[in-house]
């Protein structure tokens, strides 16, 4: 695994466990390993049905102060959309996707 | 220039004339109409990936979704200088109400068959048209805590975000 994966896999468990921490309706998150951003699904429980029938991540830039060094896309979806919606074609399939514990 | 950055520079100018607008004389509708684009084109910015050169695709309800996705994110607590975790969750919650009844204000949304501040709707029960700039919009009355706190939550977003 290169140095960069490792940097960006570690960024993605920080991220999942502080949104886990600062949002309890996060019931799980699942990433979508990338070699250059952190790309994470939430799933979340009050959030409003996607009415496209797709996955919408917002992005966010790097925060090296704050232990955010790469770049990070998150979406939330609700747990009936887990596995179902397609996520962005550049992510890749639900097949690639690690839920982080 | 990238997607996001124009996505901003659009809503803070749209920003300043929604500041324009609030005067006694000016119809409450002209200020939510620039209000629901703001909010708008923030979370057009939000769903644009700064690395990217596509445009970002359109997305329903993503103000709402916006607002939820910052309600992890401990960087934008700092940000808006909350140092309670708990207080910043709290508030954000407080504001998503209102967030969700903006949102129905676009035209994609609203239709003719609903209140909105851009075009005129025909009442489905009674049959009566009305003009947005009659109507008086009460669920989003700019005096209310939930409208002050959600235009603070705009502004500010507006400053922090790059």
């Amino acid at each position: 695994m290169s140095s960069k994966r490792k940097m960006i896999e570690k960024q993605a468990k920080y991220l999942a466990a502080e949104n886990r921490k600062n949002d309890p309706d996060i019931k799980k998150v699942y990433w979508f390993p990338d070699e250059a951003e952190v790309r994470l699904v939430e799933v979340h429980t009050t959030i409003p049905k996607s009415l496209d029938g797709e996955i919408r991540p917002f992005y966010f830039r790097p925060d090296p102060a704050g232990r955010l060094p790469a770049p990070s896309g998150i979406a939330l979806i609700r747990p009936d959309e887990a596995k179902k919606l397609p996520p962005p074609t550049d992510w890749g399939g639900w097949d690639i996707a690690e839920e982080l514990k | 220039m990238s997607w996001r950055e124009a996505f901003l520079r659009q809503a803070r100018s749209e920003n300043e004339i929604r500041r324009l607008l609030n005067k006694p004389n000016v119809k409450y509708s002209h200020r939510l109409h620039y209000l629901q684009m703001v909010t708008e084109k923030l979370a057009k910015a939000g769903l644009a990936n700064p690395s990217d050169t596509d445009s970002p695709k359109t997305s329903h309800n993503a103000f709402v979704r916006y607002l939820q996705t910052l309600k992890g994110r401990a960087f934008t607590q700092r940000q808006l200088g909350y140092a309670s975790r708990k207080a910043y969750r709290k508030f954000i919650d407080s504001i998503l109400p209102q967030a969700h009844e903006i949102e129905r204000l676009a035209p994609s949304v609203a239709a003719m068959t609903q209140p909105n501040p851009e075009y005129p709707w025909r009442d489905p029960r009674t049959g009566d048209i009305s003009a947005p700039a009659d109507y008086d919009f009460p669920e989003l009355d700019p005096l209310r805590s939930d409208m002050l706190k959600i235009e603070k939550m705009i502004e500010q977003l507006l400053v922090v975000l790059t």
